[in-house]
């Protein structure tokens, strides 16, 4: 059985980076990476669970990270944010959200990303409907959505493209 | 948020976690999470110590039973119900209800077990377990129980659990042949919190004429689901058509005093409950005519 107590250690890999530190147990996921870790892409907003600001991906999950005490995270692999861009340069749906202005004042914007790569990974090519679905837990106070929707679909049509003309690829090859 | 001081331990079995929750009055299961972190955020319980049980492998299978049924166990996700092959293809409505919970984070948090355990009369699937004819499996350190989902939601916020118990796994029977079951909600946006649900199971006679059997559950009328037996008995042996579902449901909720809060009056949800029931009991026979059933559809 693992100890009991009102700290413990918590080795986690985050973003590819393993990192070991002892926290309470009281001490929220949100507030592991913030303020423990210093990985303030992720947001925090309503403190309750419907704002999704705080959103980042758990061994694969989507899920918000203001509802998860830090202990329940050992020995897990997060994403935050910060994953998305590579050497600086921002991922295709980053680049989509810029584009697309999917963002005004970016409070809802680390949280919108996030849902939206979870979202895409398991439907690449989402309607809108799914598109507003995937992105029902975070709420963005500015955009009215339009945006963000039109950013999440034509970043997924940019991933179809790019997918289908290297299965072109593959197919002259054979 | 800084939450109170607390400990946290996480067992390797369901057994040591039954020997913390029958050797310490403050101790408490954390499952998702999606409620009990909002609670301690909130102050209005104390804890002394987390009983984190959702890695449990014991807890986290849907297993088929040998009368065709399932065996949920209690830390199996929202998320993993709506995908699992097993529900959608003999009980896909359960699957259907889960679907819908709030949101993707949430149902990959939230588990069967929570759901029910908390008694919240705004969760989603305690009144389709009552209208599935589900039993709660509950264990102590001392011993094992079924409780029938029916006679498991004792009130707001309470349920047959004893301190120290777990609800360890739900059991589904199996859809009998010619029945389905439906589900209807009156809420403000999609996948939202609910004014008034209705879960519903019919079985049909041979022909597909006849209701031979209901069940009809209503939510957030009372604080926990209840059956309307004037109404199951007014659908049983009516004829299966929309005409005579609506006259059976006109009188819905008559015989009961529906609770009045900011969201509704008491006799706007009982105007409620008779539309939101009817559309249960119309899905229900649908889906015992076989399009989606868990009966006939892909189950068998
Ligand atoms: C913003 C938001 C909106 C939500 N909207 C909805 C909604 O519309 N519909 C809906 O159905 N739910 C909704 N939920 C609640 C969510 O479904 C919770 O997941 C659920 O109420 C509790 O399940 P859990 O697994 O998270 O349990 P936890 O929060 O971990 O536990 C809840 C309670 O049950 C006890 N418990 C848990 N498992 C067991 C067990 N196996 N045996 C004994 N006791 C146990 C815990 O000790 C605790 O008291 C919402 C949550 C949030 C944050
Ligand atoms: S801060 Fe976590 S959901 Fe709002
Ligand atoms: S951009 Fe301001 S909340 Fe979404």
């Amino acid at each position: 059985m693992g100890e009991r107590g009102t700290s413990h250690s918590v080795t986690v890999e985050v973003n590819g980076e393993k990192v070991s530190r002892i926290v309470a147990a009281r001490q929220l996921l949100v507030h592991f990476l913030r303020d423990t870790l210093g990985l303030t892409g992720t947001h925090i907003g309503c403190d309750t669970g419907n704002c999704g600001a705080c959103s980042v991906i758990v061994d694969g999950k989507l899920v918000k990270s203001c509802m998860i005490l830090a202990p329940q995270a050992d020995g897990a692999t997060i994403e935050t944010v910060e994953s998305l861009a590579q050497d600086g340069a921002l991922s295709p749906l980053q680049e989509s959200f810029h584009e697309h202005h999917g963002l005004q004042c970016g409070y809802c914007t680390p949280g919108m990303l996030m849902s939206a790569t979870y979202l895409l990974r398991q439907n690449p090519e989402p309607t809108d409907e799914e598109i507003r679905r995937g992105i029902r837990g975070n709420v963005c106070r500015c955009t009215g959505y339009v945006n963000i929707v039109e950013a999440i679909r034509e970043a997924s049509r940019g991933q179809a493209t790019e997918r289908r003309s290297v299965q072109a690829t593959a197919g002259e090859e054979v | 948020m800084l939450l109170e001081q607390v400990e946290y331990v996480r067992p390797e079995s369901v057994g040591d976690a039954l020997e913390i929750l029958a050797s310490d009055e403050g101790a408490a299961p954390l499952a998702g999470g999606q409620s009990l972190v909002n609670v301690l955020k909130n102050r209005v319980a104390s804890v002394d110590v987390l009983v984190d049980i959702s890695r449990l492998a014991e807890l986290s299978s849907i297993a088929r039973t040998a009368d065709g049924g399932l065996s949920i166990g209690a830390c199996v996700t929202y998320d993993a119900l709506d995908r699992s092959p097993e529900v959608r293809a003999s009980h896909w409505m359960l699957g259907e209800v889960a679907a819908h919970i709030e949101d993707q984070q949430i149902r990959n948090k939230g588990t069967i077990g929570g759901n029910c355990c908390l008694s919240d009369p705004t969760n989603n699937l305690p009144p389709i377990l009552v209208a599935l004819g589900a039993v709660m499996e509950l264990r102590s350190r001392t011993g094992e129980r079924s409780v029938p989902a029916v006679d498991f939601f004792k009130g707001y916020f309470a349920t047959a659990l004893e301190p120290g118990e777990l609800l360890v796994s739900v059991t589904v029977p199996p859809i009998p042949e010619h029945s389905g079951a439906g589900y209807a909600s009156l809420a403000v946006g999609a996948d939202a919190k609910a004014l008034v649900r209705a879960a519903a199971r019919v079985t049909l006679d041979g022909s597909g004429a006849t209701i031979a059997d209901s069940c009809l559950v209503l939510a957030r009328v009372a604080h926990v689901p209840v059956r309307d037996a004037e109404a199951e008995a007014r659908l049983n042996g009516a004829d299966a058509t929309e005409e005579a579902v609506r006259a059976a449901c006109a009188g819905v909720a008559d015989g009961m005093q529906p609770i009045a809060d900011v969201h509704g009056s008491s006799e706007y949800r009982r105007q409620m409950a008779k539309v939101t029931a009817r559309r249960a009991v119309v899905q229900a026979i649908a889906a015992a005519r076989g399009s989606r059933n868990g009966s006939t559809a892909g189950g068998k």
